[in-house]
């Protein structure tokens, strides 16, 4: 069940292929020396991309893993977590973070992360609604704080609000 | 001897020290949340420093990076979680001593070491720039082109059992390192029509991108607090006596931590390992490793600490990140409008010296408010990272929307964020994406004003082929090893198999 997961990680390799392939293509149409540099890089990562996948999907036909640790700071280890309920919360992650985005275009920055804040706390953390109103009162008191003392700048929504909410 | 001490004076002067404190205040906060290391904690602070005068801002970036090896050691200790990645050898015998009630002399130990290390590590640093200021004089484009390129060819051999992978990140890094303006003619390149990316994307949305964004994922689908106990037991007294008991490890292991702190490609990710490997090799009686041995804590955190003195070296004097982090201090040089490299070593020199000091302060500080702050921070380590998420979520949009203060650097947050986060579950190592990145526009700048100077004759140059020798050699001997060990594991696997 879980070997299907594996396939991000050839979609991956594979995408990366695709990217330094069009590096390539769009290097042509760029004047001498604008397409030397990413011309050159591209075509040998390319040729390595390619490689790379090969030995993926070797590793992967003899059962090796296929992770590079060094400079590859911390592995996730996800213990009795399925990757597939890791994706899923993944998804869910970027998903909240989309809506906020949507939440800062309509509203703006400053009351989108306290409304983020509230309902984090309130519905994810289980906290009772005057704490978490009092977390996102904290959110929108930094920001404000933060904002004037660093003239720091935030985006404004569609619909224009009063200082310090939009 | 006059810079010195004049250094010393602008470092001492209430504004500057201030901004140390900050900065080492935020790098110990930062360094107890889990995968949230030096890259992180440096990014946040680039829209900080604006406009901020260079030695102010050299007190917030260096007491910041200064100290997250120190306060990194809270979760390790107390949860057997790494802090950064600079601190996952200290959870070999850390954890087991704080499960035996010993946490307090394995935090005292950490911090006895990690500060002598990490003075280790500014003493060298202090050392070097005189002995190195003739030969980075004598290196001209030609040869600080074959410099970087020598830093990513040792990013993608040193990057793990994948050396392909290795050099792919850091591939990915320069080709978005590349993405709009290029330098050497009035031309866009890879922008797709949005003018977000005409000038690039910002180093603050690569940095937060491909670091905070996974970690912060990552811990929320743990959904687990930072450490469970928040007892500290006893024996703070005993671990500072440890680490002078075993000096001559701490300093064996600061020399390692410098010198891995200096090699592009290597850094925080290893050296507790290689210090911590080192200290296993060396020493008769090493039955009681794993199992709370204190010097199994003292190697490592001398080492991590060291590092960053080992670091400054290459990203001073040639503009070549020795590590992720010490890329993002870069970006924050340029930032300044100071142009790192040989010159660094006849202009800036005032600059340097204020690093290093501003260094060895903020090892002194962290060291004393590490012990001083210890419960408070130990009471932190047990909230769960729920509570925590929605404001460091506050905390890197805010950040990142200060780049270019455009919607792109939110879009591009997203996307970058998803591609640190598919890149750290199937194991392409970030750091070295982070390094192409940084030195993408170095690399380009280089080349062009070599062959535009010299012709092709720039590669006849004694420095270049040297280089070029070291280069390949590197690659050869890295691929070779890496071949090696392959086949060693292969053949122990079939025999385990039989």
């Amino acid at each position: 069940m879980e070997s299907k997961f594996q396939y991000p990680r050839f979609i991956f390799s594979a995408i990366v292929i695709i990217a330094f392939g069009y590096g390539i293509y769009e290097a042509f149409s760029y004047a001498y020396l604008a397409k030397i540099f990413p011309l050159y890089i591209s075509l040998v990562l390319f040729i390595l991309a390619i490689i790379n996948f090969i030995q993926e999907i070797r590793a992967w036909r003899k059962g090796a893993g296929g992770t590079a640790r060094g400079a590859a700071d911390l592995e996730s280890e996800w213990g009795d977590l399925g990757m597939s309920e890791v994706l899923r919360r993944f998804a869910v992650f970027v998903a909240v973070v989309i809506v906020l985005y949507a939440l800062v275009w309509l509203i703006g920055y400053p009351l989108s992360i306290t409304l983020f804040i509230i309902v984090l706390y309130r519905f994810i953390t289980g906290t009772r609604w005057h704490w978490a109103i009092l977390a996102g009162l904290a959110g929108l008191g930094f920001l404000a704080l933060v904002s004037k003392l660093l003239y720091m700048d935030w985006p404004e929504g569609i619909f224009k609000l009063p200082w310090p909410l939009g | 001897m006059d810079v010195v001490l004049q250094s010393l004076a602008v470092v001492l002067q209430p504004s500057h020290l201030l901004m140390l404190i900050c900065g080492v205040v935020m790098g110990l906060s930062i360094g107890i949340l889990p995968g949230l290391g030096g890259i992180v904690g440096m990014t946040i602070l680039l829209p900080v420093i604006y406009g901020m005068d260079p030695h102010s801002a050299f007190g917030l970036l260096i007491g910041m990076v200064a100290v997250i090896p120190t306060s990194d050691t809270f979760p390790s200790v107390m949860m057997g979680i790494p802090g950064s990645s600079a601190s996952q050898a200290t959870i070999m015998d850390g954890y087991p001593l704080a499960k035996k009630g010993e946490a307090a002399r394995a935090l005292g130990a950490a911090f006895t070491a990690s500060l002598i290390g990490g003075l280790f590590g500014a003493l060298v640093l202090t050392l070097i720039i005189p002995i190195a200021r003739p030969i980075v004089l004598a290196f001209g484009s030609p040869e600080l082109f074959m410099l970087a390129l020598l830093g990513m060819s040792m990013v993608g051999v040193l990057s793990g059992n994948k050396p392909i992978k290795g050099i792919l990140a850091a591939g990915i890094g320069v080709m978005i390192g590349a993405l709009g303006d290029a330098p050497a003619v009035p031309e866009y390149r890879y922008t797709f029509g949005i003018d977000y990316l005409i000038d690039g994307v910002p180093l603050v949305v690569v940095g937060l991108g491909l670091f905070a964004f996974p970690e912060i994922v990552d811990l929320l689908i743990k959904g687990r607090s930072i450490a469970e106990a928040a007892t500290l037991g006893k024996g703070w007294l005993d671990g500072v006596k440890d680490a002078l008991k075993h000096k001559f490890i701490v300093l064996r292991c600061s020399v390692i931590g410098v010198i891995v702190g200096f090699l592009p490609g290597l850094g925080g990710s290893v050296v507790d390992w290689i210090a911590y490997g080192h200290i296993i090799q060396t020493t008769r009686d090493r039955g009681k490793f794993g199992q709370g041995d204190i010097r199994g804590v003292i190697a490592p955190e001398s080492a991590n600490n060291a590092k960053e003195g080992g670091g400054l070296i290459p990203t001073f004097l040639f503009g070549i990140p020795g590590s992720g982090s010490m890329a993002v201090f870069l970006g924050g040089l340029l930032i300044l409008g100071i142009q790192p490299g040989p010159g660094m070593v006849t202009e800036n020199i005032d600059l340097i010296y204020t690093a290093i000091w501003s260094l060895a302060l903020a090892n002194v500080f962290g060291a004393i408010l590490s012990i001083a702050l210890s419960k408070p921070i130990t009471r932190l380590t047990v909230i769960p990272f729920s509570y925590l998420a929605p404001f460091m979520v506050l905390i890197i949009t805010f950040a990142c929307y200060q780049a270019t203060r455009s919607w792109g650097d939110l879009i591009a947050l997203l996307l970058m964020g998803i591609l640190g986060w598919v890149m750290k579950q199937y194991g392409w190592p970030r750091p070295a994406a982070l390094i192409g990145f940084v030195l993408s526009d170095n690399l380009e700048t280089y080349l062009f004003i070599s062959v535009q100077r010299y012709g092709f004759e720039w590669l006849t140059r004694t420095g270049v082929i040297v280089l070029a020798a070291i280069i390949i050699g590197s690659l050869v001997m890295g691929i070779f090893y890496q071949a090696r060990k392959s086949s060693k594991a292969r053949a122990s696997g079939e025999r385990n198999g039989k």
